[in-house]
C-alpha cells in the first residue's frame, strides 16, 4: 500500500524540474483538464474537444490506395465513380470531375505537391485515395508519407490498350514500393469483347514482365462514365462494386505499428533519487527493466504506439543514457552508418537552398530525437537540383538506430535542404570507409587514388 | 494462363472465324503497337486481310498522327527534356516538351528529341560559316516544325507520329544552335547527367558553352575536362550573362547572376574568374536550356475538342 502511494502521488511530484515548478499553474491546468476529460469520457474514447472537427471514427481498417494511368484513360472519371457509386451507399461523399482533376498544390513538410486526396470506405475498409499528375509528385508524396500508398489501381482504356508510358507507370508503382496492383479496364462500352480480352491479356503480359504477379492480378472491366451517368449497370455500377470488392481483397491491409516490438526514442533524461533514471521520449547497449510507465505524470497500465511516455527503468545510471537513444525490446533495433534514400531537395520558395550540391557534401541528418553528420554520395548522376528528388546514399559519422521506411531530414547550416526516407540499409562501413567519411577534400582524393591503385 | 489462353484461341473449332479475326487483331496490334480501335479499324475495311491493314495502318499513321495532334493542341506541356549535341565547330541545344514526366522518361520521346537534336545539328553543319568568332542562331517552334529530316518529312511530322503513340500531346519549343570557328571550343552538358543517345546528352536541363583558349597551351583533354565543368556550373547555378571583370559583384551570393562573380559549383573556394583565371580561358557566350521555364501561352480550348471519357 505504501508502494502504492509513492507511486501515484509522490514520484509524479519529485518529478516536477524547476521549470515545472515554475510554471506550476500551467501545470495545474493540464491536470485539471485531463482530470475532466477522464471523468466525463471514461476509458479510451478520450476525443480532442479543443476542435470542432468531425471526429475520425476508426471502426474500419484504413488502406491507401491511389490510381495511375494514361491522362485521356479516364483515371478521374474513375475516382469520380467511385465515389458517386458509394455515395449512393451513404459510404463516401460525391465527388465532381473538378474536384479530383485539378490536383490541388498541397504543403506536406514544407514541400508542394500537386495531389489530390479523396476518402471513402466499403463495407470492410476505409480509404484514402491518391490522385497525382505526374512521376514526380508520387516520388514526393512517397517520402514525405502524405500518404504512402499500400496499392494501386491501374486505368487502362480499352480502346487504346497498354500505352508506351505505361512501363514507366509500372516502373514508377515499384519504385514508390507498391506491390499490389488492381486494373481496371476502361471504357469497354467504346470496345468489344475481343478487344477487352486482348488488352487483359496485353496486360497480364507487360505485368509479368515488370515484376509483377501478372497472372494473378484481378483486372476488372468496366466503364467508369457509365457508373458516373447511372447508365449500363452491368459495365458502370457494378463494375464499379466489382472494382471495389477487388481492392478490398487483393490489397492486403498494411500491418500497422501496434503490432511492432516496441521502440523509444528518448528525448529527455531526468532522475528521481530512490527511484530510478526516467527516460522519455544506442551505441552501447544497455539492458534494464522498464519498472513503470507514465504519461503526463500519470501512471499508465499499458503504453500504446504514439503515447508521449515517460518509463521508468531500472539500474541504469542518469549519465549513461543520453538523447538520441532509443529503448526497444532487446534484439528488434539495430544501428546502421550506411543506408540508401531516397530524397526529396527542397527549392528555394520551400525553403531550401538555391545551388545544387554534389557528392562528398557534408549534411547534419535529423531522425527521431537524435542528429549526426552524414556524407552524402550522389548515386546515378553528377549534382542534385533544388526542386529534384534523388537517389543518394548516406554514411554517417557514427551508427544510429532506424529502419527501413524511417523518414528523416537533412540540414545544412541553418537551412532544410531535404527530407528523405530510407530505402535499404547497406553493409556498416569499415574503418578505413569510416576514415573517409570525416576526411577532407585532399586527404580523400589522395586516398581515393591509393584505393584505386 | 495466358499461354493457355492463347492456345485455346488457335485450336477453337466452333467459332473458328471468331478465332481467325481475335488472332489477327493480337498480332495486328503486336506488329505495329498503334491502338487497339485503330488496328480493328484496319481489319474492318481490309476485310481482316492482314498485310493489307497493316499497310494501310502504317499509310495512316501519319494522318491519325496529325488527327490526334490537333485534337489535343492546345494542352498544356510543362514537360519533357532538353537535347545537348556539339562537334568542333557547331553546338545545339534543343527543348521538347511534352504533358507528364512519364512520357518524358519513355523511350519513344526520347528518341523523338534524340532526332530533332541531330536534325538540328544538320541544319547548323549546313549553315555557311560565319566571319565572326561565334554566331548564334535561334529558332522557334515553327521554325522548328519545318526542318526536313533525314528520311524527307518534316519534324513536325515526326512529332506527330510520336503523338499518335503515346497520346499526350508534346511541342516542339525552341532551339539555339552556336557556330564557331576554329580556336573555339564548344562543350554542352545536360542534368541530369548519365542519359546520352548517340552524340546527344537527354536531361531536364542543359547548357552549352564556348571557350576561348587564351595561350594555346591546352590539350584537348584539358580543354575538355575544364569545359565540362563550366557547363555544369552553368547548368546547375544559372548565371545570367557572363559579366565583366569590372562589374561590382552582387551583395548576395546566393543572388548572384553574373558568372564570373558565382562561386565554383565543384568548388566553392574559388570563384568563376579565378578558375578561368587558372586554367588560362575565356567563356565566349553560353546557352542554357530549362525544362518548361517558359510557360505556354495556351489559348482556350475549344469545348468539343476536350476529351474526358468516350
Amino acid at each position: 500500500m505504501a508502494s502504492l502511494v509513492v507511486a501515484r502521488f509522490l514520484a509524479p511530484a519529485a518529478n516536477r524540474t524547476l521549470r515545472h515548478i515554475i510554471n506550476k499553474r500551467s501545470i495545474a491546468r493540464i491536470h485539471n483538464y485531463a482530470r475532466t476529460l477522464q471523468i466525463s469520457l471514461p476509458d479510451q474514447t478520450q476525443r480532442r474537444l479543443y476542435s470542432e472537427k468531425k471526429v475520425f471514427e476508426r471502426n474500419k481498417p484504413h488502406c491507401n490506395v491511389g490510381t495511375i494511368g494514361h491522362v485521356d484513360h479516364g483515371k478521374t472519371t474513375l475516382t469520380a465513380a467511385l465515389t458517386k457509386v458509394l455515395a449512393d451507399q451513404k459510404l463516401a461523399k460525391l465527388r465532381g470531375y473538378a474536384d479530383i482533376d485539378n490536383a490541388p498544390e498541397e504543403k506536406a513538410r514544407g514541400i508542394t505537391i500537386n495531389v489530390a486526396h479523396i476518402e471513402y470506405q466499403t463495407e470492410k475498409r476505409h480509404y484514402g485515395h491518391t490522385d497525382c499528375p505526374g512521376h514526380a509528385d508520387y516520388i514526393k508524396n512517397m517520402i514525405t508519407g502524405a500518404a504512402q500508398m499500400d496499392g494501386a489501381i491501374m486505368v487502362v482504356a480499352a480502346t487504346d490498350g497498354v500505352m508506351p508510358q505505361t512501363r514507366e507507370h509500372l516502373l514508377l508503382a515499384k519504385q514508390i514500393g507498391v506491390k499490389h496492383l488492381v486494373v481496371f479496364i476502361n471504357k469497354v462500352d467504346a470496345a468489344d469483347k475481343e478487344m477487352v480480352e486482348l488488352v487483359e491479356m496485353e496486360i497480364r503480359e507487360l505485368l509479368n514482365e515488370m515484376g509483377f504477379d501478372g497472372d494473378n492480378v484481378p483486372i476488372i472491366t468496366g466503364s467508369a462514365l457509365c457508373a458516373l451517368e447511372g447508365k449500363d449497370p452491368e459495365i458502370g455500377k457494378d463494375a464499379i462494386l466489382k472494382l471495389l470488392d477487388a481492392i478490398d481483397n487483393y490489397i492486403p491491409t498494411p500491418e500497422r505499428e501496434l503490432d511492432k516490438p516496441f521502440l523509444l526514442p528518448i528525448e529527455h533524461v531526468y532522475s528521481i533519487p530512490g527511484r530510478g533514471t526516467v527516460v522519455t521520449g544506442f551505441n552501447k547497449v544497455i539492458k534494464s527493466t522498464v519498472t513503470g510507465v507514465e504519461m503526463f505524470h500519470q501512471i499508465l497500465d499499458e503504453a500504446q504506439a504514439g503515447d508521449q511516455l515517460g518509463a521508468l527503468v531500472r539500474s541504469v545510471k542518469r549519465e549513461e543514457i543520453k538523447r538520441g537513444m532509443v529503448m526497444a525490446k532487446p534484439g528488434t533495433v539495430k544501428s546502421y552508418d550506411n543506408i540508401e534514400t531516397q530524397v526529396y531537395v527542397l527549392n528555394k520558395e520551400e525553403g531550401g537552398r538555391s545551388k545544387p550540391f554534389t557528392s562528398y557534401i557534408q549534411l547534419q541528418m535529423f531522425c527521431r530525437t537524435w542528429d549526426t553528420a552524414v556524407q552524402v554520395i550522389v548515386v546515378d548522376k553528377e549534382m542534385v537540383m533544388p526542386g529534384e528528388d534523388s537517389k543518394l546514399i548516406l554514411k554517417m559519422v557514427k551508427p544510429m538506430v532506424l529502419e527501413q521506411g524511417q523518414r528523416f531530414t537533412l540540414r545544412d547550416g541553418m537551412q532544410t535542404l531535404g527530407t528523405g526516407v530510407v530505402t535499404k540499409v547497406l553493409p556498416p562501413l569499415n574503418d578505413e570507409e569510416r576514415e573517409l567519411v570525416t576526411a577532407g577534400k585532399k586527404a580523400r582524393e589522395k586516398k581515393l587514388a591509393k584505393m584505386n591503385q | 494462363m495466358i499461354i493457355v489462353r492463347n492456345l485455346s484461341r488457335y485450336f477453337h473449332t466452333t467459332a473458328t472465324t471468331m478465332a481467325v479475326e481475335k488472332t489477327a487483331l493480337a498480332s495486328l496490334r503486336k506488329k505495329t503497337g498503334y491502338t487497339f480501335a485503330n488496328c480493328k479499324k484496319a481489319l474492318e475495311i481490309h476485310n481482316n486481310d492482314l498485310t493489307k491493314a497493316e499497310g494501310w495502318l502504317r499509310e495512316q499513321a501519319q494522318a491519325l498522327g496529325w488527327s490526334k495532334a490537333t485534337k489535343l493542341e492546345g494542352r498544356q506541356t510543362t514537360q519533357g527534356l532538353i537535347g545537348v549535341t556539339f562537334d568542333n565547330n557547331n553546338g545545339v541545344i534543343v527543348e521538347v516538351n511534352c504533358e507528364t514526366d512519364f512520357v518524358a522518361r519513355n523511350k519513344e520521346f526520347q528518341e523523338m528529341v534524340q532526332e530533332a537534336t541531330e536534325v538540328c545539328m544538320h541544319y547548323a553543319r549546313n549553315n555557311p560559316k560565319s566571319t565572326k568568332n561565334i554566331m548564334k542562331i535561334g529558332l522557334d517552334g515553327n521554325q522548328l516544325k519545318s526542318l526536313k529530316t533525314e528520311d524527307g518529312t518534316t519534324l513536325a511530322d515526326k512529332l506527330a507520329l510520336m503523338i499518335g503513340n503515346v497520346g499526350e500531346n508534346a511541342t516542339l519549343k525552341r532551339a539555339v544552335c552556336l557556330k564557331v570557328n576554329n580556336g573555339i571550343y564548344l562543350e554542352g552538358y545536360a542534368h541530369p547527367s548519365g542519359n546520352t543517345k548517340g552524340n546527344v546528352h537527354l536531361g531536364r536541363l542543359g547548357g552549352l558553352v564556348a571557350l576561348k583558349s587564351l595561350d594555346n597551351s591546352h590539350s584537348e583533354e584539358n580543354l575538355q575536362e575544364i569545359g565540362k565543368g563550366l557547363c555544369q556550373h552553368i547548368v546547375g547555378m544559372a548565371p545570367k550573362q557572363i559579366g565583366k571583370i569590372t562589374d561590382e559583384p552582387s551583395e548576395n551570393k546566393e543572388e548572384e547572376l553574373s558568372l564570373i562573380h558565382q562561386e565554383y559549383l565543384l568548388d566553392d573556394s574559388l570563384k568563376i574568374k579565378d578558375v578561368l583565371e587558372e586554367n588560362k580561358v575565356e567563356v565566349i557566350d553560353f546557352q542554357r536550356f530549362e525544362c518548361g521555364e517558359i510557360h505556354n501561352t495556351v489559348g482556350d480550348q475549344p469545348l468539343e475538342l476536350v476529351e474526358t471519357c468516350q
